[in-house]
């Protein structure tokens, strides 16, 4: 089981109160970076070939996991669209107007325009609230369980009353 | 196992200055708590973060941390901005802006994904590239085309 006491000790904040039965005596800095040690990890373990526990497939999923998931996952979907957008800017011989004429001219449905711009404008929601969750707990804030809880129903509502409202638009 | 050691205990039994002022993570360690032998002499190899550490001494990670939150502070002040003033300035700081959180973005699923020195390379370069692609293509947008804020306006418009 491990025990993680995270401790800073700060000029003349000093307690001498005991934490674990343990006395440090000769403690010696590491020579090996984090990067360093995930390297030797790594080139050990594909070079033995050993295959990898299963993990995502059997752990309970949770809404944090997903909230966690779905952030990466909004961004690197809107990240290759804006870089799709790009790179048609690039390639694509007519002005960007003239595609939107061809898109109005195809009389699609208003439920499927105010469908279409909903999926849009979704993925920048979540990512956007879910964003500022994360700035929020760079400040520190908002790290017990309830409130990772609260914090994330919090994002998932604002993102689907935004888009709804974008939809609108 | 890993067990981290209130420094202020071990301050107490005057452990030199490099260790005072840093958080510690005490490497693996067979902890044995003895009732009659409540000390051990134990020696720990624990990775030391203080400032005036030698050891690795560059900021460049930290760093890229902060500028990566000051950046998506910064996107979140643009979003209203192209909404209310929907000028060139704007789109090229759009632009610069989307492209630089996109790539800092998927640098960080890169490290977290792919392994192996090789491999690492060959990513970042692919991912430099496309960040590059990207950049370019949005400032021939700007240039050229109607610009990201007036596109965004025209898509919605219909």
């Amino acid at each position: 089981m491990a025990l993680l006491l995270r401790t800073v000790a700060r000029q003349g904040l000093c307690s001498s109160r005991l934490q674990l039965a343990v006395l440090y005596r000769h403690a010696v800095p590491m020579g090996t970076t984090a990067k360093e040690e995930m390297d030797k990890f790594w080139n050990k373990n594909t070079r033995l070939n050993r295959p990898v526990s299963p993990h995502i497939s059997i752990y309970q999923w949770s809404v944090p996991m997903m909230l966690s998931i779905s952030h990466r996952g909004t961004g690197v979907a809107l990240s290759s669209g804006i870089s799709a957008f790009a790179l048609a800017a690039l390639v694509l011989p007519e002005s960007y107007p003239h595609y939107l004429d061809l898109i109005h001219s195809m009389s699609f449905g208003p439920q499927f325009l105010a469908f279409s711009k909903f999926a849009l404008a979704f993925p920048v929601a979540f990512h956007t609230f879910n964003g500022i969750r994360h700035l929020l707990w760079d400040l520190g804030k908002g790290f017990k369980i309830p409130e990772v809880y609260r914090s994330g129903y919090i994002v998932i509502a604002l993102t689907v009353l935004t888009s709804i409202g974008l939809a609108a638009m | 196992m890993a067990a981290l050691v209130r420094i202020s205990y071990v301050c107490h039994r005057g452990v030199s200055p490099l260790l005072f002022r840093s958080s510690s993570l005490i490497r693996p360690l067979a902890v044995q708590k003895d009732r009659d032998c409540p000390y051990h002499l134990i020696s720990a190899k624990i990775h030391a973060t203080p400032s005036n550490y030698a050891g690795s001494g560059s900021k460049a990670a930290s760093l890229h941390w902060t500028g990566e939150r000051i950046l998506s502070i910064a996107l979140l002040g643009l979003a209203p901005m192209a909404y209310f003033y929907p000028v060139p300035a704007v789109d090229y700081t759009l632009a610069a802006a989307l492209t630089l959180h996109g790539h800092w973005g998927l640098g960080q699923v890169l490290t977290d994904y792919v392994h192996g020195d090789s491999k690492i390379k060959m990513a970042n370069a692919g991912l430099f590239l496309l960040s590059s692609v990207t950049f370019a293509g949005l400032c021939y947008f700007n240039y050229h085309d109607v610009g990201i804020c007036k596109a965004v306006a025209l898509l919605w418009s219909k």
